[in-house]
Parts: C-alpha cells; sequence; structure tokens
C-alpha cells in the first residue's frame, strides 16, 4: 500500500494538510496515457507519441475509473476492493493521498467547485457524497442495488445514477442528497453522455444491449437505440462505456464482448459504423482534439487507439490485467 | 389434512418473518400519510425434515457438505428489489411456509392462496410432493417455481403448465457436462454408478447427452461403497478403474458422495474425474466472475454470513426476480398480466451470460450451465461451437422435438 496510512475520519484534518501540500511540477499537458486495471492493481502510464509503458503506478487494490482535476496536477482513481479513492499526482506519477468511500467504489463525478466527489458504491448501495478537502463522507444517499454510473449536471445541483440491478436511472438532489425520482430503462444500465446541447442523457442498458434516450426536461425515456455488428449475435452486445463530441454530432459506444465500437451520429441517432476493437470492450476516452479514441478491453488485457477521422484502429498496447478505463492527461 | 403439524402457531411465525423481510421503501422518500402500497407476496414452500438438507457427513463429525435450504436466494432477490419496490409503489414480500411431508405440500398452497391470496410460490421440495401438487393447483391462478428438484421427469412426463422450473434439469447439466468434454476430445468414459435411484437417474441423463454429442461410455461399472476386502472389485476405486480399454475421464454418479470423494488421485490411469465430483455442471458458483456474478454473491455472502451461493439458491433468486421483473415490466399488479410475461416474452438477467426465458414446450428455464470445479468455473455451457438454429441455450436439456411435454400445444 505504498506506505500510506489508509484514510480514517479521525486523521481528516492530519490529511488535509499533507494532501495541501502543492505539487511541484506536475505534468500538464503531458499527453500521458493512463489505464487503470483491475486485476494487477495498477495504472499504466504510456507515452502518446512512443506508445511505450513509461510507468507502472501501484494503487491501492481494483482501480477503476478515474477523473483529472481541472488543472491536471491530480487524477483521482476508485479502487473498488480496498474501499477508497486514490489520489496520484500526475507530475511525479505515485500515489498521493486516498479518500474512504462507501463499499467498492466503482464510478465517480468530481465537482471542483462545491470539492466535492460522488461515488456510487457498487457493493453498497448507495451513493457517497465526499467532501475532497475534509476527506469525510459527508451524506450517503440510498440507490437501487449495484449503482454504477454518475453524471453530475451542469449547474451541479442534480445526479444521475444508474442501477444496474434495478434497471433504474435515479435523479439525485445534490444538495439535499436524496433521490427525487426514478425513471425505468432497459436491462442493466451503465452509464452516461448528455449531449452536447443539454436536452439529453443517453444511458447504455448492458443486458438488453440497448442506449436509452433520456429526455432531460421531462425526466422521461424518449428513444432508444439498439446495436448489432455484422457477424454478431444479439445476445454478444453488451453496451457500457460512451463518449460524445463537443459538437454533438457523434457518440462512441463500447459494445463489451461483441468487441466493437459503435459510431452514432447524435442527432438522427442512427449508427454509421462498427469498429473492431478487442474483448469485453468497456472503458472509452476521447483525447482532447478528438482525433484519438481510447478503449479498454477488459479481457484482451490491453487498450486499443483509434483514429476517429478514418475510424480505424492504429494499435493495441498491452497493459496489466482486466484493463478498465483511460484517461489522457491532454 | 392439514399442512402443518401446528397449524396456529406456524402461521404466526409466518407473519412475524413476513414482517421481517417486507420491502417498505427508503427512509429517504417521505413515507407520508400515503395509503398503504399494493403488496405481491410470494410463497416460500420447504418441507420440515427434507432428507436433502441433512448435512454430508464423513467418518466421525466432520462435515463435508453442510446443504442449506435456498430461502437466502429468494432473499437476496427480494432485498435487491427495494428500489423498485418504489418506483412501482408495490410492495414485495416473501412468506416462508412449512409443510409437515411432501404429501402436505399441496394443501400448504391451497391454503396459502384461500387464507393469504398468495399466487407465486417458490417450491423447495422432493419430487414426491409435485404430483399431488400438480393434480391440487390444476387451472388454478398459481404459478410454483420448482428451485430445487432436477428430476427430468418432472418436465417430461408430469408436464404442468402451473410450474416452471428455475433449476437446470438433470439433462440440461449432463448435456453441458457432456459439451464440455467432447470439445476437449475427451469422448471417452469410465462411469462408476452408485446404488441410489438418483445415481442411476444421473446415468441414464449422461446416456443420452453422450449420443448426443458424440461420445461414448466405454466401461460401465456399478460400485458398492464400503471397505469389505470381499467386494474389493465394487468398492476400490483402483480396481474400479482397472482394465484394458482406455478412457479419457471417469465420469462418477454418487449422490452420496463418500464413494466419490475417495475416487480422485486413485484411479489406475492418471485421468481427470467429473460428474458428482471435481467438475460439476451447476446453475450457479461462488467463483463465477462474470456477468455481474461477484456482486450477486457478494450479497449473498453478506445476508448469509460467509455462506457461498448454490445452484438451488441461484434458482430461488431468479424466480423471485422473475416475479418482480414481471411487475415492473407489465406494470401491473394483476396475476394473469405477470404470468403471461413470465411464461411468454418475459427475458431476465440471470447474471450468466446468456438473458434466460422460459420454454414454452415444458416451463423449463433456458439458461447457461456452468462446469464447476472446486475453485474455478472451468467452462459455461454451452460451450462455444455448439450452435442452435434459434437460441444456442436449447442445445441444453430437452428441446421442442425431443420432449413428450406439450405445453404450448
Amino acid at each position: 500500500m505504498n506506505g500510506l496510512p489508509m484514510p480514517r475520519r479521525v486523521f481528516a484534518l492530519a490529511l488535509v494538510a499533507w494532501i495541501a501540500v502543492p505539487a511541484a511540477g506536475h505534468g500538464k499537458g503531458t499527453g500521458l496515457i493512463f489505464v487503470s486495471n483491475e486485476k494487477t492493481n495498477n495504472l499504466i502510464v504510456i507515452d502518446p507519441k512512443t506508445y511505450q509503458v513509461v510507468k507502472d503506478i501501484k494503487v491501492s487494490r481494483r482501480p477503476r475509473d478515474m477523473h483529472f482535476n481541472a488543472d491536471h496536477s491530480k487524477l483521482y482513481v476508485a479502487c473498488g476492493d480496498d474501499d477508497v479513492i486514490d489520489i496520484v499526482d500526475v507530475g511525479k506519477l505515485e500515489v498521493i493521498g486516498r479518500l474512504a468511500t462507501g463499499p467498492s467504489p466503482e464510478t465517480f463525478a468530481l465537482d471542483e467547485k462545491r470539492r466535492r466527489l460522488y461515488v456510487a458504491n457498487e457493493e453498497g448501495s448507495s451513493l457517497s457524497i465526499i467532501d475532497i478537502d475534509q476527506n469525510i463522507i459527508i451524506h450517503e444517499v440510498p440507490t437501487g442495488a449495484e449503482p454504477e454510473g454518475v453524471f453530475i449536471a451542469e449547474d451541479g445541483k442534480t445526479l444521475y445514477v444508474t442501477s444496474e440491478v434495478g434497471d433504474l436511472v435515479h435523479l439525485v438532489d445534490a444538495e439535499g442528497g436524496h433521490v427525487t425520482q426514478d425513471v425505468v430503462v432497459g436491462t442493466r444500465p451503465r452509464r452516461f453522455a448528455a449531449t452536447a446541447d443539454g436536452k439529453e442523457v443517453w444511458v447504455t442498458a448492458e443486458l438488453s444491449g440497448e442506449v436509452y434516450i433520456i429526455d432531460r426536461a421531462r425526466f422521461a425515456v424518449s428513444g432508444k437505440i439498439e446495436f448489432l455488428p455484422p457477424g454478431m449475435r444479439k445476445t454478444d452486445v453488451t453496451p457500457v462505456g460512451l463518449v460524445m463530441t463537443r459538437d454533438g454530432r457523434t457518440a462512441y459506444v463500447t459494445l463489451g464482448h461483441a468487441a466493437h465500437v459503435a459510431v452514432v451520429d447524435v442527432p438522427t441517432r442512427k449508427i454509421q459504423g462498427y469498429i473492431l476493437v478487442g474483448k469485453r470492450a468497456w472503458g472509452v476516452t476521447l483525447s482532447r482534439d478528438e482525433s484519438k479514441l481510447y478503449v479498454a478491453n477488459g479481457f484482451g488485457d490491453d487498450i486499443t487507439i483509434i483514429d476517429t477521422k478514418s475510424g480505424k484502429a492504429i494499435i493495441s498496447i498491452p497493459v496489466g490485467r482486466i484493463p478498465w478505463g483511460v484517461a489522457i492527461d491532454d | 389434512m392439514i399442512d402443518a403439524a401446528h397449524p396456529a402457531r406456524s402461521w404466526l411465525g409466518l407473519r412475524l418473518a413476513c414482517n421481517a423481510i417486507v420491502v417498505a421503501g427508503f427512509a429517504t422518500v417521505a413515507p407520508a400519510q400515503s395509503p398503504p402500497q399494493p403488496r405481491v407476496t410470494i410463497g416460500y414452500v420447504e418441507v420440515a425434515g427434507d432428507a436433502r438438507y441433512e448435512p454430508i457427513i464423513a467418518y466421525g463429525r466432520l462435515v463435508l457438505k453442510s446443504r442449506e435450504r435456498p430461502f437466502a436466494g429468494a432473499q437476496v432477490a427480494l432485498d435487491e428489489a427495494q428500489a423498485l419496490s418504489r418506483v412501482l409503489k408495490t410492495d414485495f414480500a416473501l412468506e416462508r411456509i412449512s409443510a409437515q411431508s411432501p404429501t402436505h405440500v399441496a394443501a400448504a398452497v391451497l391454503r396459502a392462496r384461500a387464507d393469504h391470496g398468495i399466487q407465486f410460490f417458490v417450491l423447495d421440495a422432493p419430487a414426491e410432493a409435485f404430483k399431488p401438487l400438480a393434480d391440487a393447483v390444476k387451472g388454478r391462478d398459481i404459478l410454483v417455481f420448482n428451485a430445487t428438484a432436477a428430476d427430468d421427469s418432472l418436465r417430461r412426463d408430469l408436464c404442468a403448465a402451473e410450474f416452471v422450473h428455475t433449476l437446470p434439469s438433470l439433462a440440461m447439466g449432463m448435456d453441458g457436462l457432456v459439451q464440455y468434454l467432447a470439445s476437449r476430445k475427451w469422448t471417452n468414459l469410465l462411469v462408476l454408478e452408485g446404488p441410489l435411484p438418483d445415481d442411476a437417474a444421473m446415468v441414464k441423463a449422461l446416456e443420452n447427452s453422450v449420443k448426443k454429442f458424440g461420445a461414448r461410455i466405454i466401461t460401465r461399472r456399478e460400485f458398492k461403497p464400503g471397505t469389505d476386502p470381499r467386494e474389493r472389485e465394487k468398492n476400490d476405486p483402483a480396481l474400479l478403474s482397472a482394465g484394458n480399454r482406455d478412457y479419457d475421464v471417469v465420469f462418477v454418479a454418487d449422490h452420496a458422495f463418500d464413494f466419490a470423494r475417495q475416487v480422485s488421485y486413485h484411479t489406475q490411469r492418471a485421468r481427470p474425474v467429473v460428474g458428482s465430483i471435481d467438475l460439476e455442471p451447476a446453475a450457479w458458483h461462488w467463483t463465477w466472475e462474470h456477468n455481474g456474478a461477484p456482486q450477486v454473491n457478494s450479497r449473498f455472502m453478506k445476508l448469509t454470513q460467509g455462506r457461498h451461493m448454490e445452484s438451488a439458491d441461484w434458482a430461488a433468486w431468479i424466480a423471485v426476480k422473475m416475479v418482480v421483473q414481471a411487475a415492473l415490466r407489465t406494470r401491473s399488479t394483476e396475476f394473469a398480466a405477470q404470468r403471461k410475461f413470465i411464461l411468454g416474452e418475459g427475458s431476465f438477467d440471470g447474471n450468466k451470460g446468456l438473458a434466460v426465458s422460459v420454454r414454452p414446450w415444458d416451463h423449463q428455464l433456458r439458461q447457461a450451465v456452468l462446469l464447476a470445479a472446486p475453485y474455478e468455473v472451468v467452462a459455461r455451457a454451452p460451450v462455444e461451437g455448439f450452435l442452435h438454429k434459434t437460441n444456442d441455450l436449447d442445445t441444453l436439456g430437452d428441446d421442442e422435438p425431443e420432449t413428450p411435454c406439450r405445453l404450448n400445444k
């Protein structure tokens, strides 16, 4: 555990002081590619030009979702089997602190303005609201079983949270810390992306092989998209990850066991094509300039980098075991 | 006929148990003075003193298998329904009902229907309870989920429309196992068969699977558990596995288990053992790592304080889940609509890959079979390459043309 003490609430003050030390020479805009690996408990860091592994950062057990803070000096990593979020110094490429969460944190959203983290606790049927500076859980919101995706609205006041077992999307009042509405979607809903115009939230439904579209004003399902890459069986199509381009035109959806990424025209909701990637493709990230798409292949122990212009895979790079997601420092 | 030894006391006990596990929504949602929500209650019917749950004990008091009732599986599914309970404005509850013997099951079910309006039942009873129950519920507005009896005859010959079999049939298990053996080209089998009727049924199912998937039983021998030196030809695994004809695997059918556990490492040739030990077909296994199974296992272990979730637990779990899903997807608390959904278009996430659904011809739940070693699921059947024209899951067990049961006709 890198010799770091695990967070305890009583140590909160001490930890504040410790974290508050400014990270010297952090690597802003290095372009480095960070991959979390569920089974090897590490982040593999890849150089964006040479595609060589430049660093193997040991983190707490079962690292999954990752988010940078605004200036990219820190990378937060949810580690499911130790019930913590590790804080990685992006300049030093090492763990410099930890935040305690509920049981089995999987994905989370970061609100830097309010200095809060919202974490879905997969095995706790709850969403933890964490005060980043004090390192305390300030509120625990009960959700349906196996909460997963967390999306925070632009104003920071509302959250969308999926319950994988409940087939639900919860609307959560971030201030009050409670569920205000629920909407039923497809089987095993996973993750979110919002359209650029802010009118819709898309959510993947892994088992029913669909993306559900939620009209945010009405908080109701306004459509759905089904996927079937050529030559695949419907039952292999297990969409999980999705990202959208800033111009509001294109969405990329990873199809899990079907080993493809679907490219969707957002305004028409039409599927434009499928790109072959690796086995159990889940985590997906766009580079800042949106020229490259990074896909974590959970059962291939590698990531695939796609050139978005040509829609072709450029390279697959071996990482750790069961890669979950990719974060880019750009 | 009375369904329990102390009816008054047992019903009181039931009500208490029931109250303890009713799902009541979240504290965060203002309870206010809203009228009580409609409630769907699922009966869990078990048989007092069911011999299937006596622990398997080695010499002395060493417990090899503790064999617990799958009630906890049903409870986990009820816990999962919490959030939906709020959305659907419907409470879900489980009521545990104990029948004095297998023959008392039918009366217990009818009474729960008459006195408490229960229409869905998870049945935890041995095969002999089924015929009287099928006669009693015939044509009634009752649906019984069989979570613990694998007997093929219940699907083929009894063939009752009021049942759904959520546990895989024996035939499905054997088909899955033989698919795997065939995929490895381990097609020559030495079969060691125990003295129990269940052992014979297992071998009968195996014979059928072997024919289906191109394997062969090279030698078949009956064993007799014991240490009598005069009968060593029948009780010594080394002698039982000797012979000129080579085999790829040893298949042991031994529900008593004491012989089976002494076969590995005692065979004449170095061959893997399958069947009742080492590589067993199962509906579920605590080491299954995919399809969200770790979370299900983890919820189960938490509830039971550390017990591993087993096949019957899964079968009880999915039964309750199917009822909850029926309420969700039909947006109805009407039994007829829910029954129609469950038996028809309903497809459910069983956390083991391909969605599970009810076969219209015999009401068996089509599902993957896990081929489980003690610490790993070695493979999941249908094994890659075994294809079916409509749904690969129907390569396991009785496909429509293979069974005399015609509930869809």
